[in-house]
């Protein structure tokens, strides 16, 4: 083990080491929720033709502040629960894995926590974590509409990992490697993975979508629906912290797009200094993953929500395969053409065109009762 | 403090945890409970594969058990409602005859698990993640195609099974 | 200290004791496929000690390891089919009780 600077003993310093990786993870997720509610706010507001927060500090910019205060002051309701120690744990079990994806996501060249070679595979993992968390308060808020809202929003989870995976996959065939930095590596200058491998994208960003219960996959916490679903119980902070659960999530989710499907870190003049190259590296990493939390919100100011068994309809009938027939079709061809990406390429902005497409031929059984209801009517 | 030591402390910490949470299981009555417990025993198992050197194992322990087995087991609790009652028939008259009939069984079970020998390293192959694909892809396709089928058929079993007859 | 082979076989023999005591002391289908789980988990944590410390410097042993995973799965899966599909014959999940077939 490497000792750490002035001679410090190994150990410490390896313990040293994870404390400071630990703070400043907790330190990015929690301003990134600040800055991600402002933005949220603004940008709804502004495409909502309003202004949004003007009043606490210039331009708002304070209101963040404001609104965190407000929560940690409010009352910790003790309802007459089912189990204190679940509704207490609920929100750490859908906090943690989410905070624990920080580590292998590639700030920058040479920036980031562990390169594990298994990187895409610890991703999916700690996704598939959060799902206890929701069922957990669901059930622990002793209230039916908690329950079943937890009980949906674990059926919405668990079923949009599938297409989330395989798209994954698809990247993870031409690439080769599980490893984030591999990945990144593979994606020289304008030669991103999101002109090979559209389809894949844009299947990965819906169920990233569904995975964050981000509109229009947010029925199980909308506020018309169930109240609250399994946030009903939860006020002050406890929600707050679910909250920042969901803005860290979707960070991880924009920042995985970026990753796989974007370049990464890559952008003009990272490699002129090895200290000023990294620093350009992590900006141009922050600035792409912030646009994709930006189309997040904007796909919430925009679509209307889905009902549960069109989301799951959505999933099952729709991604899933699509997805499947991606993954066939680029295995196949990387059998068939082993030097080139090209065929692969063409496959699937083929098979992006087909699928978008065929979306109306899987609504024309509503069409066509909509209409027979109109020639009744 | 030496490097090794740290694999003796986790190895015990590990231990104490799945021991606990088995008998956790085991005992408690309120079912949700036990089914947590369960979860964190699939965690100190996938700890224990970590110490063992096969971290892909691992993350498909954790990825499959936490993540997906007790998941369907909470749902399975949570649609068998049962009155709060003692669930288990515990400790029963044959307590001391079962501890009686179980020590021995326990001490030789014991006995053959400390006679295997090791070289104490773990071995070059094995929990290399393109190696184990390899092999499953390559060596163990048959089965791996009898397992997907499996799978099929445990899925359309388990809906069938479950379906309401709507008329 | 580097820990023998031998502790985590114990652990798992003590693991799998606790599974079968859990199958044959508790009422609860659910809790038994719950030991019946623990049970599976046992054989995992045994047969990867044995492939990564003590067997041949080969894949073979994590390969069947993959196979327990997705059969306990499919079980799991189709068990709590059973028991719900039971549950809703009588709503009870107390082995207990289900003997409908019996005499």
């Amino acid at each position: 083990m490497p000792p750490g600077p002035f001679g410090l003993d190994p150990v410490l310093w390896a313990i040293l080491r994870l404390l400071i990786a630990v703070l400043l993870a907790v330190g990015l997720v929690f301003n990134g929720a600040l800055a991600q509610i402002y933005l949220e706010r603004k940008i709804q507001a502004i495409m909502q033709d309003r202004v949004g927060p003007i009043h606490v500090g210039p331009w708002g910019l304070l209101q963040t502040f404001a609104d965190a205060i407000k929560l940690l002051g409010k009352e910790d309701i003790r309802a007459r629960l089912t189990d204190h120690w679940f509704f207490l744990a609920a929100p750490a079990i859908v906090f943690s894995p989410m905070l624990a994806s920080y580590v292998v996501l590639p700030f920058g060249p040479g920036i980031l926590g562990a390169d594990l070679n298994v990187g895409l595979l610890y991703l999916t993992t700690l996704g598939s974590m959060t799902v206890l968390g929701i069922v957990i308060a669901g059930w622990a808020s002793n209230n039916k509409y908690s329950l079943i809202g937890g009980l949906r929003s674990a059926g919405q989870l668990i079923s949009y990992e599938v297409p989330q995976i395989l798209s994954l996959v698809t990247v993870v065939l031409v690439v080769g490697s599980l490893s984030l930095t591999h990945i990144v590596d593979a994606q020289p200058g304008w030669q991103i993975l999101a002109l090979y491998l559209p389809l894949a994208f844009v299947t990965y960003f819906t169920a990233g979508l569904a995975e964050t219960n981000r509109a229009p996959f947010d029925l199980p916490e909308a506020e018309s629906e169930l109240v609250a679903g399994f946030l009903t119980e939860y006020s002050g902070m406890r929600w707050g912290l679910f909250f920042v659960a969901e803005y860290g999530e979707v960070t991880v989710v924009s920042a995985i797009a970026t990753t796989l499907w974007f370049g990464g870190w890559h952008g003009p003049w990272t490699d002129i200094n090895p200290v000023v190259g990294p620093v350009l590296g992590a900006l141009w990493f922050t600035l792409k993953t912030y646009f994709f939390v930006l189309v997040f919100m904007w796909v919430r100011a925009t679509l209307p929500r889905l009902r549960i068994d069109q989301l799951m309809s959505l999933c099952w009938k729709f991604l899933i395969p699509v997805t499947l027939i991606n993954l066939m079709v680029t295995a196949v061809l990387l059998l068939v053409f082993p030097d080139t990406h090209l065929p692969v390429a063409i496959a699937n902005w083929v098979l992006l065109v087909l699928a978008a497409a065929a979306v109306p031929f899987f609504q024309r059984r509503r069409l066509v009762a909509l209409r027979q209801r109109l020639a009744a009517a | 403090m030496t490097y090794d030591l740290i694999g003796a402390v986790l190895f015990a910490l590990l231990t104490i945890g799945i021991v606990a949470a088995a008998a956790g299981v085991v005992l408690i009555n309120r079912i949700t409970a036990a089914a947590l417990f369960m979860a964190f025993a699939f965690l100190c198992n996938a700890g224990m594969f970590v110490l063992l050197g096969a971290e892909t194992i691992a993350m498909f322990q954790v990825l499959i058990y936490v993540g997906a087995i007790t998941v369907l087991i909470l749902y399975g609790v949570m649609f068998t409602p049962q009155s709060e009652r003692a669930y288990g028939l515990f400790f029963q008259q044959q307590k001391w005859l079962a501890a009686i009939l179980v020590a021995p069984i326990g001490v030789a079970v014991g006995m053959l698990s400390f006679s295997f020998r090791d070289t104490g390293r773990p071995l070059a192959g094995g929990g290399d993640l393109v190696a184990l694909a390899t092999s499953v892809f390559r060596d163990f396709a048959f089965p791996f195609e009898i397992a997907s089928v499996l799978l099929l058929a445990a899925m359309i079993g388990a809906i069938v099974l479950v379906k309401r007859d709507e008329d | 200290m580097v820990v023998p082979i031998g502790a985590f076989i114990a652990v798992s023999a003590i693991l799998f004791f606790i599974g079968v005591a859990g199958v044959l002391v508790r009422r609860n289908a659910v809790v038994i496929l719950m030991c019946v789980e623990l049970m599976l988990n046992a054989t995992n944590l045994a047969l990867v000690a044995f492939s990564r410390r003590a067997g041949l410097a080969d894949e073979r042993g994590s390969v069947f390891v993959i196979f327990v995973f997705v059969i306990a799965a499919a079980e799991v899966a189709v068990g709590l089919a059973i028991v719900l599909s039971a549950y809703r014959n009588r709503p009870t999940v107390d082995v207990d009780e289900v003997h409908a077939l019996k005499g």
